[in-house]
């Protein structure tokens, strides 16, 4: 029984870190029916800057600019790219996100060279032990900081005027156009928020609670384990990227235990077939309507 | 997508199907010279093998790119999952044409390797025909994501099954590839071409040159067939295909059955041109790698979505351009700093690519084959037979 | 395809729509309607916005099923028939808002309507069989001659996205054709068009009719177009049937006069 509480302990603190990750997914999508492949070069950007600058700058301030940098760099692509394909339909910018993916991914990963760092300082490596349970202090971490940033999500998401325009675009651009909503703002906006939720789920990613495994290309597939975060809690919907992040973090600390580390990322992948052969919008996606 | 949107005059006269002799002569002398001088590959490298190696590797690509571009291209269903395929294929040449290994703890049938290689591609097919569910029902990025799944099944699968697989630390060695009694290996004497021994490598060249041209042909008659017309139909407009009889979700796993079919061969080939079989220790570097996923869907952007020879001019650039580099860094030292964050031939490709992905969908979505058709044809555009970039 | 006299095809039978309900969780979009398509006519099926033309046209054409009632071509029971086969059993579709592939040239798009009376995979048309490339080219020969029919034979080699509106919805009908059907569905032929085409869209049809001797529905806004080529018209209103007849009668029925005035008068769109 203690086994299974610190299971779904940890496994809820990992789910947090991918519902930061899956919301980002959602939000650009929401605003761009973009779906983003350079998220996990997004992680790297942000895991970067912070291994970088940590030494000199102090952890806290290195976390700050690596959240920052995420967020800018997926504002430039934005920007500089996406902004300007106007003409490209949403499933080739998807493609053009994984050029972006492929040459940011590599640039860091030369940057490391052999290094794979850790950049959980104040947290990793120190687990509690309470009421004979041990529970991973970076696992603990995540969720506390995954629920108040969700929760701040959702209040933004909920009554800004960002978070009005933002739904009332996905809702329908052009009347969300006509009622003097820009579109461009509240598209870089979306994107600039994604890539600090990003910033913010590395500090936890590379960390030897979480994954065992520094900085490196093996970040940058754990970023991909959203994906099915995403996708089974349905594409285009925040709350289903939230439940669909807690089922992916469960599933996997689950299925470590039981079955074997190994499987655990199948496990995921397997659990979002399952939900997508049911449900082929995923949990709370909108159904397509077949509109002729 | 398409490179002619603008809405010419409706007084614009027919197109005339004029001046297409001359056209025509010219692309069959281009094509005969093209193939003839891939025949002599062989010969200009001579005893070289490094660069008959890097030629095999594109061939590889080649026929995985030509599988996938009909899915992702013409059937406008994305898969990430071609890795998985090239595994699957790779282990099920091994396991039917092999032995059970010194220490008897490998599976092998020892079929014939021609049937072994057919039952390998067959295999692939079914497998993915399994995948029908899935990908039947799922539309474009959502069966992207979905195909991911596989690349990490095959991952765990290749790693636990070491019977098959042979495992993560040895692998296991595919049998020589033999039609009849002639065996893909080093043999003594050996047939030649002007004067350049027909070994094992140059071999293997003949047969992947010859696999990669079956494929490619294959492929464009069935792009320009029924099969074709009902793939762009699906990816155009579901409920149109229906209503014109087109039965979608078939439809849909058929296209990814068939290139999953073509991964399979890929994979075979990958076996035999590696000389091992060896599941990967991790899901993001390696053969079967999500790398290597990426690299084929490059392969696919950059030729331009559905076009078969632009697939081939992919494979080119993705899988050429590592090899050629890493070859002059053989020879002349290029990337001596690698080691040090210096550029490696891995790093300049996966830009190269990378960049050439960013480029096409901003500026050229019909990729390379869109510029070499306008590059053929510098006058106004003759739009091709069988339509749509075939 | 040149216009013979119309004959009674015995190939060419009733479509029967008969007490169609059909309902969207609380929302009732047709109640017991029934309506019969005699063979050789040309049927109109008309009615304010949101009466329920398009959810009566899907019932037919097998993209919703109806909560009760059936759809019947002849004998045959088309309302557990799945969507794909209607082609086969003879029932040709036009769409409101042009589905073609754009980037596929006209001969390639209206290709597509012989995918039923064809047959094929991957390995009959990637080897090119002669006898694939035989039939194929058979098929391509009464494509052109459809095309010729409708117009656009001058256009078989131009990508669809690049023809203009008017001639993109005739490659559309083209394609409906192309099923060899016997029942045309038209969903909104004359949408978007200008007078000129309207006009031209009008007599086409009727040609096709006299040339073919097959029936045919469709649903359309323009009154013009609908009572100068209609042989017989049904109206809905909020998802009944309020009328079925001929033009003038139609015109007449005190019921409809109401119907379209009540909701604003003047043809929406």
């Amino acid at each position: 029984m203690n086994t299974f509480l610190q299971l779904v302990l940890n496994g809820l603190g990992k789910g947090a870190v991918y519902a930061l990750l899956a919301l980002g997914f959602v939000v650009i999508f929401k605003a761009t029916e973009v779906v983003n492949f350079a998220h996990g070069s997004l992680v790297l950007i942000g895991g970067y800057m912070v291994y970088a600058t940590k030494d000199a700058l102090g952890w806290p301030a290195a976390a700050a600019l690596g959240i920052v940098s995420a967020a800018l760099a997926a504002l430039l692509i934005e920007r500089l790219l996406i902004a300007h394909a106007r003409n490209a339909d949403v499933n080739s910018l998807a493609l053009l996100t994984i050029g972006v993916d492929v040459i940011i991914t590599e640039e860091i990963v030369r940057r490391l060279r052999a290094d794979i760092p850790f950049i959980g300082d104040p947290y990793d490596a120190q687990p509690l032990q309470a009421a004979g349970l041990t529970v991973f202090r970076t696992q603990l971490v995540a969720l506390i900081v995954g629920i108040v940033l969700i929760t701040a999500f959702f209040l933004a998401f909920r009554f800004s005027s960002w978070g009005v325009a933002m739904r009332a675009q996905a809702e329908n651009r052009e009347a969300a156009a006509l009622m003097g909503i820009r579109s461009s703002r509240v598209t870089a906006t979306a994107w600039l928020l994604a890539g600090a939720l990003a910033g913010v789920a590395v500090l936890f990613m590379a960390t030897q609670d979480f994954s065992g495994a520094g900085l490196g290309r093996g970040t940058h597939a754990i970023a991909l384990i959203a994906f099915p975060a995403a996708i089974l809690g349905g594409l285009d919907s925040t709350v289903g990227a939230v439940v669909g992040g807690l089922i992916v973090g469960l599933t996997e600390a689950l299925s470590a235990q039981y079955v074997s580390f190994e499987f655990s990322k199948s496990a995921v992948f397997l659990v979002m077939l399952l939900i997508l052969v049911i449900r082929p919008s995923g949990l709370f996606g909108t159904r397509e309507l077949s509109r002729v | 997508m398409s490179e002619v949107t603008v809405t010419p005059p409706e007084t614009e006269a027919p197109p005339t199907p004029a001046p297409r002799r001359p056209r025509n002569w010219l692309k069959i002398a281009g094509v005969t010279l093209f193939l003839v001088l891939l025949v002599l590959f062989p010969v200009f490298t001579g005893t070289d093998v490094a660069y008959l190696k890097a030629g095999q590797y594109v061939l590889i690509g080649v026929v995985g790119a030509v599988g996938l571009t009909m899915l992702v291209g013409q059937a406008g269903q994305l898969s990430l999952a071609t890795p998985f395929f090239l595994l699957v294929g790779a282990v099920s040449y091994a396991v039917l044409a092999g032995d059970s290994g010194d220490s008897g703890d490998l599976v092998g049938l020892g079929l014939p390797p021609v049937v072994a290689a057919v039952g390998a591609v067959v295999i692939c097919g079914l497998v993915g025909l399994a995948f029908a569910p899935v990908s039947g029902r799922l539309r474009g990025i959502y069966l992207g994501v979905a195909s991911l799944s596989l690349v990490f099944l095959g991952l765990y699968l290749g790693q636990s099954l070491d019977m098959l697989s042979g495992g993560t630390s040895t692998g296991r060695p595919p049998p020589t590839f033999a039609i009849f009694d002639f065996r893909f290996a080093n043999t003594e004497p050996a047939p030649t071409i002007l004067g350049v021994a027909v070994q094992k490598q140059q071999r293997l060249w003949y047969l992947f040159l010859v696999l990669a041209i079956g494929a490619y042909l294959l492929a464009r008659g069935a792009v320009r067939s029924r099969i074709g017309r009902a793939w762009r139909a699906v990816r155009d407009n579901e409920a149109a295909a229906t209503a014109m009889g087109v039965h979608v979700t078939r439809v849909k796993a058929g296209a990814f059955t068939i290139s999953s079919a073509y991964a399979g061969l890929a994979g075979v080939m990958t076996a035999l041109w590696l000389d091992l079989v060896k599941p990967d220790e991790n899901e993001f570097v390696g053969t079967y790698s999500i790398t290597v996923a990426i690299g084929y869907l490059a392969m696919v952007i950059i030729g331009g979505l559905g076009s078969i020879p632009g697939a081939v001019a992919g494979a080119v650039l993705v899988n050429g351009l590592p090899q050629l580099l890493t070859l002059g860094a053989t020879e002349f030292g290029w990337f001596a700093d690698a080691r040090f964050g210096g550029p490696s031939p891995v790093l300049i490709s996966a830009f190269v690519y990378g960049v050439a992905v960013v480029l096409v969908v901003m500026f050229e979505p019909g990729g390379l084959a869109a510029i070499g058709r306008r590059l053929a044809h510098v006058r106004a555009a003759r739009p091709t037979r069988g339509g749509d970039r075939g | 395809m040149t216009a013979a006299p119309a004959e009674i095809r015995e190939d060419v039978r009733t479509l029967a729509v008969d007490d169609v309900t059909l309902r969207f969780g609380g929302i009732t979009a047709l109640s017991e309607v029934s309506f019969a398509v005699r063979p050789g006519t040309v049927h109109a099926l008309i009615g304010p916005n949101g009466a329920g033309k398009s959810s009566c046209f899907n019932v037919i054409s097998g993209l919703y099923r109806p909560t009760s009632g059936r759809v019947r071509l002849g004998d045959t029971d088309l309302t557990g028939t799945s969507p794909h086969r209607l082609a086969a059993l003879g029932v040709g579709r036009s769409f409101q808002n042009i589905a073609l592939s754009p980037h596929s040239t006209v001969r390639d798009n209206v290709l597509l309507g012989r995918h039923a009376l064809t047959r094929g995979g991957f390995f009959s048309g990637g080897l090119r069989l002669p006898r694939t490339v035989r039939t194929e080219r058979r098929h391509v020969a009464r494509v052109e001659e459809i095309c010729a029919f409708l117009g656009v034979d001058d256009r078989l080699d131009v990508p669809v996205g690049a023809l203009p509106y008017g001639v993109a919805k005739r490659v559309d009908i083209a394609r409906a054709l192309a099923v060899e059907p016997t029942l045309l569905l038209l969903d909104e032929p004359a949408a978007g068009l200008n007078a000129t085409e309207t006009a031209e869209m009008g007599v086409t049809i009727r040609d096709l009719r006299d040339a073919l001797g097959i029936s045919v529905l469709l649903v359309e806004h323009d009154m013009g177009l609908v009572m100068g080529i209609a042989d017989r018209v049904s109206v809905l209103d909020f998802g009944r049937l309020i009328a079925d007849g001929s033009p003038a009668e139609v015109q007449a029925d005190p019921e409809v006069i109401r119907a379209y005035l009540g909701t604003g008068g003047e043809e929406p769109e």
